[in-house]
């Protein structure tokens, strides 16, 4: 086991000094950064204007909504009551892309519905839940010949708009989260790839340059295999750790400094709001504060970080020790560097189904074939990304322990396997590698 | 001190070894020669536990060999190699370690290795700066740091200058003198029989010869004597008759010479000095021994001719 350590310090220590480490380290997650930047720039593709339609059953806003609104919103009133089942199929609604309800009760609760048919981004979001507020606060106000201070409170209380989507209402299927977990998965894969293929390197460059000899008069096959894994796992680790470290520091940056939280009432300027509130611009600029896409919504508010990063973590490890004993075992059967290579696609085909099982999964997360894939050690660590994501129903939360018991026993079976492999094949040299020789090897203890 | 006992090994249908038992003394140089593809490697590889054999048993001191026992070897393999984007520092202070010596041990070995090989300024340099001949010091180093009681070298001299050679070889006297023993593969016929105490020859996987230098030697001769003698040549051939045959003569100056002959029919060594006393000074007489390049191509190329001819 100390050789084991020791062949894992060296692994590791040569990893980090090496210099397309540092870079990786540091250039990665700045790009992440900088896509991420540009998707809540421009990643909110919803559309720019609005035609909503206000079911008004009792007449309350009296057809009328805030004066000198925007362009971006056209209002049209009906007073009586329009069902989600009609807005969504009948075809006279079929002009408006939402609906909102208003009724007596909205002045005292403060809470209306939206049922949009495509998700706006926030900023229309919040245009249109100001534009029903400015005018809720008209007609309180109307109502209150003389404004005591709970009168007061309670025109001045902010509105709740709950949006849901007309054809979805209980958000059965919730893409974005779940691309988000997709991410994640490709995330892992990318990094197994990355250090699957340097073990495969290193591996075949120590049977091309003949050290592996001298090592295993010291350490058995396995120690040296293990300590290889390992060593280059932990350099993985310690990259993965900078990746989090920088991108966590530039999304605190840009939640502090760019998209700031519209809820946080210290991020508002008061003396700016009452200049601006005898304006009629008041509204635009005060937007420019709430310019939120989906993107920063998912990534500031629906995203569970630290539940992701945990598991992530866990299927991460596992995922890395059983495709790394692969990458070890293709290692040690090849006869020369180059010879290794073209082993390597099938790796990268096996790799690519995995992503492809994530992409089905985000598509079909119910089917039995993903419930497959999600137990499959191959495309488990991607396909429960996306999975845990999307969220678990009530009563399906073990599905993700059972993935992750199959993962370990397989991820431990195939250590064994590469571990015979790398045994009897990593001092054959020059040969090439055909597929009996890798049968007969596996016979071999 | 090493007890090699019917150790037989088979890759698939090809046999390694079959049936080979040696047994090598303590504070010992014993050569282990054979032709390529022999075997040599394998052995190594099954004393060094690299490769477990299919039957046969290594006992060193009387106890079956354990992984344990392997910190009491130093092993330099024919193929060797280091890391070569890493110090010559830090690649000896890696392998001794590997080896189960402390970092403090490690390096105080390499301090006394690095100034008895002069090699103490290139510390710093990565391996792939130094050329062959250096880098195989940095081996020789690494396979003598842990202080081993069996020291097994493949070809140490393949790649090595003249000077270098005889660096080794004075180094391995020297570890013999200590009570160090040693297993040295080689094709270098001279230096076995410079240094080699005893060898064995290992043909086709199996071993075919064993013993002392001077005994391999003696098994092959073919009844040569050399004679230094003062005086005429055509008188030293004029007094040898029908049952001797020249071989070949040195001629040493001042008619002086060393002249290899041949015995023939029943004659002896004593009869050849009959005939020559009172016809030339004679200054010494011994037996030519066959060298050990004779002796190797002796045991090896008629198995081989006989081989072909099928």
């Amino acid at each position: 086991m100390k050789n084991s350590l020791l062949i894992a310090i060296r692994e590791f220590k040569e990893r980090i000094g090496a210099r397309s480490f540092i870079s990786l380290s540091i250039l990665g997650p700045l790009f992440v950064l900088g896509m991420i930047y540009l998707m809540f720039t421009y990643g909110g593709n919803s559309k720019q204007h609005w035609n909503v339609l206000i079911a008004d059953h009792g007449n309350l806003l009296e057809s009328k909504i805030m004066p000198g609104t925007s362009t971006a919103v056209t209002y049209s009133f009906y007073n009586g009551v329009i069902t989600e089942a009609d807005f969504a199929d009948g075809k006279k609604y079929q002009n408006f892309d939402a609906l909102l309800e208003v009724n007596e009760k909205v002045l005292t609760n403060k809470i209306g519905f939206v049922f949009y048919r495509e998700e706006p981004d926030l900023k229309m979001q919040t245009r249109v839940q100001y534009h029903l507020e400015r005018r809720l606060e008209e007609i309180l106000i109307e109502r209150f010949k003389k404004v005591s201070m709970t009168d007061y409170l309670k025109i001045k209380s902010p509105l709740t708009l709950r949006y849901a989507n007309v054809y979805d209402p209980n958000e059965e299927s919730s893409d974005l989260v779940g691309w988000a977990g997709l991410f994640f998965g490709v995330l892992i894969f990318a990094f197994i790839f990355l250090f699957g293929m340097t073990i495969l390197r290193s591996v075949a460059k120590e049977k091309s340059n003949r050290i592996v000899e001298v090592l295993l008069a010291s350490v058995s096959p396995r120690q040296l295999m293990l300590g290889k894994i390992v060593g280059i796992g932990f350099s993985a680790f310690l990259q993965f750790l900078f990746w989090i470290i920088i991108i966590a520091a530039g999304l605190y940056f840009m939640r502090e400094n760019v998209f700031p939280d519209v809820l946080d009432a210290s991020n508002m300027n008061l003396q700016q709001l009452v200049i601006d509130s005898a304006e009629q611009s008041y509204q635009e600029s005060h937007f420019v504060a709430r310019e939120y896409n989906q993107f920063v919504e998912l990534v500031f508010e629906r995203m569970q970080f630290a539940n992701m990063l945990s598991f992530f973590v866990v299927f991460f490890i596992l995922g890395y020790l059983f495709y790394g004993a692969l990458f070890a075992a293709v290692g040690a059967t090849t006869g020369s560097e180059s010879d290794g290579q073209q082993f390597v696609l099938p790796l990268i085909f096996l790799l690519c189904f995995a992503m492809y099982a994530g992409y089905y999964a985000l598509n079909y997360p119910e089917s039995s074939l993903t419930t497959l894939f999600e137990y499959l050690p191959f495309t488990s660590p991607v396909v429960v990304m996306v999975k845990l994501a999307q969220g678990y129903d009530a009563g399906q939360g073990y599905q993700i322990y059972v993935s992750l018991i199959i993962l370990l026993i397989s991820a431990i079976i195939m250590l064994a396997i590469a571990g015979r492999l790398y045994k009897n094949g990593i001092l054959q040299f020059g040969h090439r590698v055909r597929l009996k020789h890798i049968f007969k090897w596996l016979r071999k203890s | 001190m090493l007890e090699i006992k019917n150790i037989s090994k088979s890759f698939y249908r090809k046999t390694a070894l079959d049936d080979v038992s040696l047994s090598i003394r303590k504070g010992e140089i014993f050569g282990l020669l054979g032709p390529n593809g022999a075997g040599k490697t394998t052995l190594i590889r099954v004393i060094n536990r690299i490769v477990e054999q299919d039957s046969g048993s290594v006992r060193l001191n009387g106890n079956l060999m354990t992984e344990k026992d392997l910190a009491d070897i130093g092993y330099l393999p024919e193929e060797r190699g280091l890391y070569k984007s890493m110090t010559v520092h830090n690649q000896v202070l890696f392998l001794g370690r590997l080896r189960g010596l402390s970092k403090k041990d490690t390096l105080a070995k390499m301090d006394f290795w690095f100034d008895k090989f002069s090699i103490n300024d290139w510390r710093k340099k990565r391996i792939e700066e130094l050329s062959k001949g250096m880098a195989q010091k940095v081996q020789f180093v690494c396979a003598v740091l842990n202080e081993p009681k069996l020291l097994i070298l493949d070809e140490p001299f393949s790649g090595f200058d003249p000077i270098n050679v005889e660096l080794i070889k004075q180094e391995l006297i020297e570890m013999r003198a200590a009570g160090k023993t040693i297993i040295l593969s080689t094709h270098n016929m001279k230096s076995v029989e410079e240094i080699c105490d005893r060898a064995a020859l290992i043909h086709q996987a199996k071993k075919i010869a064993e013993g002392s230098i001077s005994e391999l030697q003696s098994a092959k001769k073919m009844g040569m004597y050399a004679v230094r003698f003062k005086g005429s040549m055509i008188a030293f051939v004029n007094a040898l008759w029908t049952g001797f045959e020249v071989v070949d003569k040195d001629i040493l100056g001042d008619d002086r010479f060393v002249v290899r002959v041949k015995m023939r029919g029943e004659n002896s060594f004593q009869d050849l000095l009959k005939v020559l006393i009172g016809q030339i000074e004679i200054e010494a007489a011994w037996e030519v021994l066959p060298s050990m390049q004779d002796v190797f191509i002796d045991l090896v190329q008629p198995k081989e001719e006989v081989r072909d001819e099928k």
